[in-house]
């Protein structure tokens, strides 16, 4: 781990981290992957990896509307809208 | 007449013998909140709501099963209308427009929702030192952590306020504040409980319960949580068994394993104490104890921190500052919207958990993290199947010590390693209580017992035969002292 690995999965999550704060960051990934790499100790060879303790296949319903539409409800907790979408800072000059 | 530390039972009770009115008992409620609200155990109240629907109980009875039954929600359960922030800045300002299945289930067996208890930061933490809106004290001593992240309602439950909370526990966030805070909690089989408007911290290892003074109580409050949801593709949709009807089954013969890789020598000389006169009473009751190997434990912290923070990055990703929560000022142009309403919105804790997700599930290191990890839950999983062939419990200490002083854990691997006895039942999915069960330096001490896959009633069973014969759970707190 180091500063520039930081600065890139830093911006993959979209966190910025001033420079303090990014020494201590990148330290304390650094001790929490050292400590996850305990799990090389495990023999997995043909493990199925589990990805949730039931391990069953979500169930599909009928296709048919079951929500009503909320627009106005929803768009009510936007940091910024107009009667119809959210908005952001123009994107297309 | 007094309502503090009272149960569910005995509130029930007071309400039907009209002992004291719905109105009354709410007020007595709030009350109480204002008066230790030093604990900072709330983030929001839900006062004028609550008074009304005791007011309406008054005028018109009901014969719901929790009809009146004040209850703490912890702040992660969206609240229709109510301020849900889930400990966090981002979500300051977030009314919900939609009520948690969980909530829905309480309120409409007749609970009133007090309100929202205070947690770290969309559940990260084990010390309730992360929130954006303080730290929550322990009632057994001025400047102790609750333990977290429930730590909102396990303090609320302790000092009597309530006789109950909602918690939800993703490494053990509803067991290990219970143990520190003298309470009993449980977190149920994954999928028992509609996950629907949790809000989501590690999906595969999310799972709502009730925090309660007793397992009665618990096993009370189970029956109106649990439903089948179709709103939650992981809700089970298996039979929901009335959790109270088994509670005094007799339990001469029961088989309990102790887990032969904890090494409890490790631990301090009065925690081992504590769980050895916890065996030793159990043994008067006829259990059998045996030695259990699950040979995978001690991977089972640095399997969950790649799993848990690889799914927080996922879920985490829908805070944006576009559709709801907090939006930083002036953005320059969308960009600088993400990056800056995201770093300004999120706590440390929270951020270094985004960040070791983002790393884990980055491309060249899938396979030798997350994979890897998965696959070692499965290991870890077969483990505790083999030891169910043996044995129908097993028991361990719920945290390594009591509840310790605020400020005092700076390295976030040894808080992590506060969820050792607790994790691995989140990994394989299974169902984990933890009652109390003594106490060191005056400060309480939980034991916890984990079961098979949806033998709730079981462990209910075997829990509460324990406090039908011993008094841990009656003690309280002198918040007079503490505070």
């Amino acid at each position: 781990m180091d500063k520039e690995t930081v600065e890139t999965i830093s911006y993959l999550a979209r966190l910025r981290f001033d420079e303090d704060n990014k020494e201590k960051i990148t330290k304390d990934l650094e001790n929490i992957i050292e400590f996850v790499d305990q799990l090389e100790s495990a023999d997995t060879s043909d493990i199925e990896p589990l990805a949730n303790p039931l391990e069953k296949t979500a169930k599909t319903r009928s296709d048919e509307i079951t929500a009503e539409n909320r627009k106005e409800t929803f768009l009510k907790n936007a940091p910024d809208s107009n009667k119809d979408y959210f908005l952001v800072p123009r994107v297309v000059e | 007449m007094s309502i503090q530390f009272k149960t569910i039972k005995e509130l029930s009770l007071m309400l039907e013998k009209k002992d004291i009115s719905n109105h009354e008992l709410i007020e007595e409620t709030f009350n109480l909140v204002d008066k230790y609200d030093k604990l900072n155990a709330f983030i929001t109240l839900n006062k004028e709501n609550a008074i009304e629907k005791a007011k309406a109980l008054d005028n018109k009875s009901s014969d719901l099963a929790l009809s009146g039954i004040p209850i703490a929600q912890k702040d992660l359960f969206v609240t229709k209308n109510l301020r849900t922030t889930c400990g966090s800045n981002i979500l300051s300002n977030f009314i919900p427009p939609y009520s948690a299945t969980v909530i829905e289930n309480l309120e409409s067996s007749g609970c009133i929702s007090i309100g929202k208890t205070n947690m770290d930061e969309f559940a990260m933490g084990s010390s309730n030192e992360t929130s954006f809106f303080g730290n929550v004290n322990n009632p057994w001593g001025a400047n102790l952590v609750p333990g977290g992240s429930s730590g909102g309602s396990a303090a609320a439950v302790a000092a009597g306020i309530v006789p109950a909370a909602t918690g939800t526990d993703t490494g053990g966030s509803i067991r290990q504040p219970a143990s520190l805070c003298g309470i009993t909690g449980i977190k149920p089989t994954y999928g028992r409980i509609s996950r629907w408007g949790m809000i989501a911290f590690a999906s595969s290892l999310d799972q709502a319960g009730p925090m309660a003074r007793t397992v009665e109580d618990c096993a009370i409050l189970m029956n109106q949580m649990c439903s089948h949801d179709s709103k939650d593709t992981t809700s089970l949709d298996e039979a929901i068994p009335d959790f109270t009807k088994n509670l005094n089954k007799e339990i001469k013969g029961k088989k309990i394993g102790i887990v032969k890789e904890f090494d409890l020598s490790k631990l301090d000389k009065n925690v081992v104490k504590v769980f050895e006169e916890s065996k030793k009473h159990y043994e008067s009751l006829g259990v059998e104890f045996f030695e259990v190997s699950l040979p995978n434990i001690s991977l089972s912290v640095p399997t969950y921190y790649v799993i848990a923070p690889a799914e927080c990055s996922s879920n985490l990703s829908r805070f944006d500052g576009v559709k709801y929560g907090k939006r930083c000022e002036n953005p320059k142009d969308l960009e600088d919207l993400y990056i800056r309403s995201r770093s300004e919105g999120f706590g440390d804790e929270v951020k270094r958990r985004i960040l070791i997700g983002a790393y884990v599930l980055s491309a060249g290191f899938y396979d030798a993290y997350y994979k890897k990890a998965q696959q070692v839950r499965r290991l870890i999983k077969n483990d505790f199947d083999d030891a169910f062939k043996k044995v129908d419990l097993i028991m361990t200490p719920t945290t390594r010590g009591p509840a310790f002083e605020a400020g005092s854990m700076s390295d976030p691997i040894e808080m992590y390693l506060e969820d050792l006895f607790t994790v691995p039942a989140n990994l394989a999915g299974l169902p984990g209580i933890s009652i109390p069960s003594g106490h060191v330096d005056n400060k309480p001490l939980g034991l916890q017992l984990i079961g098979n896959s949806l033998q709730e009633d079981q462990l209910l069973n075997v829990a509460h035969s324990f406090q039908k014969t011993t008094d841990w759970h009656l003690k309280t707190p002198d918040m007079e002292i503490n505070s």
